[in-house]
């Protein structure tokens, strides 16, 4: 999919405003500031995601994953890859539940981040795009990065397209790399496209 | 009229605030990132620096550090989604003279600038 320049540079500037609220109430949540890098921005169809999430995630990744249904529909998954969950865990909890091989306790925090880290971004979306969404219960699930692409690629249409967030933040020295990925139907993309256009398009003139 | 600098790496971010600050009479230049920004500011001699913080290659914050090691007149505004109270302490350490949060509308954005510069005005 070839976006326009002004749908191009509304996307990355919606993403920047999005993450950074993120990147606030993971602040909040550990206690700790979030450097956060600016965050990299790519559409694909879902057969071809992939190569592009390789770029953030490697081995095993924590996937947080919630759907969201309203006007604008879909998937979104939140992608951590493992070390980074862990050490999430351990800020969050300051140490308290033990992390190796996430049990429960463990696990029950990473989906807590995702939720709050996805719904504070999605959050950001409906308010600027004028569009309400409404959040399933997020589940988390630990998987390889290739099984987890495998399985999402065999549920999905192959006619729909994925908006990649790539977006690498420090906390207290380590850093995190993470993944949203939005599944969206063509309507909905569409849809999506026309309302990035008219925030983009309400910006320029300072509303 | 005040010359402003604004430095952000969203093309829409630099057209959108560009169009606020030129419909109220004030003259714009822009840069995309750190170094140009530093470049513009010793070239354009701007009464006020409008700054994101969040950039490829060189923070905001270091850049406000870099321009105030050269100029410590300086005066720069954040304009920034990162709405993080640490981040807002740094820029007050790091001597800016205020903070915007994004998305930018017109008058919170012209009221602040005329909060700043009440000599010049638009």
């Amino acid at each position: 999919m070839i976006l326009s320049e002004l749908q191009s540079d509304a996307i990355a500037e919606l993403i920047n405003i999005a993450f950074s609220r993120s990147a606030a109430s993971l602040s909040e949540l550990t206690g700790s500031r979030v450097d956060l890098e600016v965050p990299e921005v790519s559409v694909h169809p879902i057969a071809e995601i992939s190569t592009e999430l390789s770029r953030f995630v490697k081995g095993e990744v924590a996937t947080v994953h919630q759907v969201f249904s309203g006007p604008v529909a879909g998937d979104a998954f939140l992608l951590l890859n493992f070390d980074g969950a862990v050490h999430l865990v351990d800020l969050l909890t300051d140490g308290d539940v033990p992390t190796q091989g996430l049990g429960a306790s463990a696990r029950e925090v990473v989906t807590e981040i995702g939720n709050i880290v996805m719904n504070a971004c999605l959050g950001v979306f409906g308010n600027l795009l004028q569009v309400r969404f409404s959040f399933s219960v997020p589940h988390l699930s630990l998987d390889d990065l290739g099984a987890m692409v495998n399985s999402l690629v065999v549920e999905k249409n192959p006619m729909q397209h994925a908006l990649i967030v790539g977006a690498r933040f420090r906390l207290r020295q380590s850093e995190v790399t993470g993944c949203l990925v939005l599944v969206l139907g063509i309507a909905s993309f569409e849809l999506f496209l026309q309302e990035v256009e008219a925030w983009a398009e309400r910006s320029l003139k300072g509303d | 009229m005040s010359k402003i600098l604004v430095v952000d790496d969203s093309g829409l971010a630099r057209r959108a605030t560009r169009m606020i600050l030129e419909n109220a009479g004030h003259e714009v230049t822009d840069a995309q990132d750190g170094l140009a920004a530093i470049e513009r500011y010793f070239l354009d001699k701007p009464e006020l620096v409008l700054l994101d913080v969040t950039m490829r290659d060189m923070d905001g914050l270091e850049v406000l550090k870099r321009l105030r090691d050269l100029d410590p007149a300086v005066r720069v505004v954040f304009v920034t989604a990162d709405v993080q109270s640490s981040t807002r302490e740094m820029a007050d350490a790091g001597g800016a003279c205020g903070f915007i949060v994004k998305p930018v509308s017109a008058q919170p954005l012209l009221s602040a600038i005329a909060a700043i510069l009440p000599e010049v005005g638009p």
